[in-house]
């Protein structure tokens, strides 16, 4: 199940100085624990959807299982926006979020 | 059920009859799922937010109205895919014996999960979960023994598709 994200439309507003540093830090994707989904079957989408290693795809995995959550991705707003609708179509409860 | 591993990450499954019928009756349910328009916290969990942030609503509506018809599209076209390769499946007697290419076993992965999902929050599926176990005068035993039973399937397809990718 492949998902093909278009770009959103992005409002695009000229920052002052001031702000550069905030709106220049990335988004990240999270991804939290969920009872259901096998742990095989999330290492399995971290692998097909960013091409991660078995073995970085099993440690995000497991620090999901333990930790509650996971950073997966993380990058400009619209890349983070194609990530969390690309898990939601494998299952997977991930959102995204601006750290400050 | 039967199931067979084979190079390329293709599988053949044999079904008995009522693995037959269970999994014909699961895409009707999650069609359903899907287009149902009250708010129910299975479709909820099929389609969560996006944005944690409460004041980035506008966001968040704006990614719903642009991602949410897709992801419906897609799950559609994984309920149609899955009944084409179980209507094409050989009946050796009372049983059905289904061929799945690689990427017939990604869609069935996806609608697996989607009714794993959809029948873990309806039975309140927790991380202490023994899902074997039914308690007395279960009331959604039926639902507990298919939820059992689709976690095995999906958990054998899951690693026939790992040995496909990159350890």
């Amino acid at each position: 199940m492949t998902f093909v994200m278009t770009t959103a439309p992005l409002e695009v507003q000229e920052p002052d100085v001031e702000d550069v540093t905030v709106t220049d830090k990335p988004w990240i994707v999270v991804v939290w624990n969920d009872p259901v989904n096998l742990m095989s079957y999330v290492v399995f989408v971290f692998q097909k959807l960013f091409g991660y290693s078995r073995e970085k795809a099993t440690r995000l995995m497991l620090q999901v299982h333990q930790d509650g959550k996971a950073v997966v991705s993380d990058g400009p707003r619209e890349k983070c926006e194609g990530d969390v609708a690309r898990l939601h179509a494998y299952g997977l409860w991930a959102t995204m979020e601006h750290p400050s | 059920m039967k199931f067979k591993g084979a190079p390329g990450g293709s599988v053949v499954v044999t079904f008995d009859e009522i693995e037959v019928q269970l999994m014909r009756e699961v895409p009707e349910q999650l069609r359903a799922l899907y287009q149902a328009s009250d708010a129910d916290p299975a479709r909820e969990r099929l389609f969560p937010r996006a944005y944690l942030d409460p004041t980035e609503e506008a966001a968040e509506e704006q990614w719903v109205e642009l991602v949410h018809p897709e992801l419906l599209r897609q799950r559609l076209e994984g309920l149609d895919a899955l009944l084409r390769t179980l209507d094409a499946g050989v009946k050796k007697g009372k049983r059905t014996q289904v061929t799945l290419s690689a990427d017939d076993v990604n869609l069935w992965l996806g609608v697996l999960n989607d009714a794993r999902l959809a029948f873990g929050t309806r039975l309140d599926i927790s991380d202490d979960t023994n899902i074997w176990y039914s308690p007395p005068d279960d009331s959604m035993a039926a639902e507990r023994a298919a939820y059992a039973w689709l976690t095995t399937l999906q958990s054998l397809l899951v690693d026939t598709m790992l040995e496909t990718l990159p350890d």
